[in-house]
């Protein structure tokens, strides 16, 4: 589906999944398929979700709202865990990648 | 085993607080100018330097034009210069000054009383842009990223400021004898520094970072960027130069081909970003700021035929003129502004309103926070007065002129209607 890391490819397709009921608001696509998500791993001793993510432009004024809302995605579908979800960008997100479906919609609006 | 990227980000972005009070104060300011405008159109066949021309201009340069982009800059030069603002205290401070100044002195003008109440407002705005710089300049200091957009911003802050001193200069050599000619004719220099050096390097700036951003565009072109910067403030250098050495008219063709070509290399910077786009669709409100960089063309064609005119005639058209002014703050700048704040605007409300609600269940989007069908009301309107008003001051008719300026007060007043709806909108949380 996309290029993203995981320690646990199952789980990680879980996440995925929840993480694409977030949307950029400008844009209107979600946030997998705009390739903001670059890696989803789990720790199964201490229960946590690690997400590294990044943002179309740093400083976005809708970061912040774009990770909570990708915090309470994962928080929903693995709720034994806890989340944490970082920021960063290296390397800094580019058109490439964002998602065969992502672009088929980008196309069609 | 865990985060194998680079470093972890800070994101944080400037505060609505911050920025929301500059949104309101411009809306406010455009409706003014409009309501000036009507009030005052009988007098546009007289001559640009009358007290009504004066109060109007500078509540659209400075109320309307600078206080939008102070606004947004502050939310926008995080984004460009990859840093958080220095200061939110600076920002609230520079807006307070601004406030104050910038009505005193429209009023001054507008009564023509340009002694000492005036001349203090003078100096209010002069502080406000310099803590606004100081800012600027210090976000750009600390975020050590440096890129082609943070320089043209920082160099349009410069030349506002030497707008503005140039500004206070003329204004107070109407008590003392500050300067060596009279104060009328230091009004091209004062006005063509703001301009050039602010309005048009300012809205190249923010628009080769943003354009391309919106449209998703894989196009992307520095070196096009630095010519961009190279003519304009090429074209504006070659100006002052012009100007305090006398020379004649002939000269001034130098600067408007230069400015020229930094606006016909920009319009083909946005045409590539535009047909270069990942996102097809284009929203109404792009579309208004995309019209805004052809109408930039507008008032290049005015200024050819005034120096043609000056040369041919040595004297000065007064219709022309005034029109040439007109295409610059109702036409090129208000259009980029009526489509750029419908752009950012519903973002920081729905951050004001649905940031702690985030992922917690289902809110509107943010372009659904204003009305679209008033929108568009506003852009015909505004597309119909303005141009309207500008054919009407070229033929001299005054009922036309009334009617033009009347509606453009119906687009100033739909303009405000929407800026209200965002500004009262509440949680609409399903």
């Amino acid at each position: 589906m996309t290029n993203v890391i995981s320690n646990n490819n199952l789980k990680c397709t879980v996440a995925l999944a929840a993480l694409q009921d977030v949307m950029d608001p400008e844009i209107g696509l979600n946030i997998v398929d705009l390739g903001l998500i670059y890696q989803v791993d789990f720790d199964e001793e201490e229960k946590i979700v690690y997400c590294t993510m990044t943002l179309t432009t740093q400083f976005c004024p809708m970061g912040e709202s774009i990770t909570s809302a990708a915090t309470e995605s994962l928080k929903l579908s693995f709720p034994e865990y806890e989340v944490n979800v970082e920021l960063t960008f290296d390397p800094p997100w580019s058109h490439e990648l964002i998602s065969e479906a992502g672009r088929e919609f980008l196309n069609e609006r | 085993m865990f985060p194998s990227f680079g470093n972890k980000a800070d994101t944080k972005t400037t505060s609505y607080k911050v920025v929301l009070p500059f949104y309101a104060y411009a809306a406010l300011s455009f409706l003014v100018a409009t309501v000036l405008l009507f009030l005052a159109s009988g007098n546009m066949g007289s001559h640009y330097f009358t007290p009504h021309n004066l109060a109007i201009v500078h509540i659209m340069a400075l109320g309307w034009g600078t206080m939008m982009i102070l606004g947004a800059s502050h939310q926008l030069v995080p984004v460009m210069i990859e840093g958080k603002l220095y200061s939110e205290t600076l920002a609230y401070l520079s807006f307070a000054f601004a406030a104050i100044g910038i009505p005193i002195l429209a009023y001054g003008f507008y009564v023509l009383d340009l002694r000492i109440y005036t001349q203090w407002a003078s100096l209010s705005i002069v502080l406000s842009l310099l803590l606004y710089f100081v800012n600027v300049a210090m976000s750009m200091v600390k975020s050590k990223h440096e890129n082609v957009h943070a320089y043209f911003v920082v160099t349009a802050i410069l030349w506002l400021l030497t707008t503005a001193i140039v500004g206070v200069f003329i204004l107070y050599s109407f008590t003392y004898p500050l300067l060596p000619r009279t104060s009328l004719a230091y009004l091209p220099l004062h006005a063509h520094l703001g301009i050039v050096g602010w309005f048009l390097l300012m809205v190249m700036g923010v628009g080769s970072r943003l354009i391309p951003m919106f449209l998703i565009s894989k196009y992307s072109n520095n070196r096009q960027l630095w010519f961009i910067y190279g003519f304009v403030n090429g074209g504006l250098l070659a100006f002052v130069f012009i100007f305090f050495l006398n020379w004649s008219h002939e000269w001034l063709f130098l600067p408007l081909l230069s400015v020229a070509a930094a606006i016909a290399l920009f319009a083909h910077f946005c045409y590539h970003s535009y047909k270069a786009r990942i996102r097809k669709k284009v929203d109404e409100q792009m579309k208004v700021s995309l019209l805004s960089v052809l109408m930039m063309a507008l008032p290049m064609l005015f200024l050819v035929i005034i120096i043609a005119g000056l040369i041919a005639s040595k004297s000065e058209h007064i219709e022309l003129t005034i029109s040439y002014g007109f295409v610059i703050f109702f036409g090129w700048i208000t259009a980029i502004i009526l489509g750029m704040t419908f752009k950012t605007l519903p973002f920081i409300i729905w951050n004001r309103t649905y940031h702690h609600l985030a992922g917690k269940g289902k809110t509107p989007n943010p372009k659904d926070l204003f009305d679209e069908k008033i929108f568009k009301w506003m852009g015909m309107l505004y597309i119909a007065g303005f141009v309207l008003f500008t054919v009407a001051v070229l033929m001299g008719v005054l009922l036309l002129l009334q009617i033009a300026a009347a509606l453009l007060v119906l687009s100033s007043v739909l303009y405000n209607w929407n800026i209200l709806k965002l500004f009262t909108h509440k949680s609409q949380m399903r």
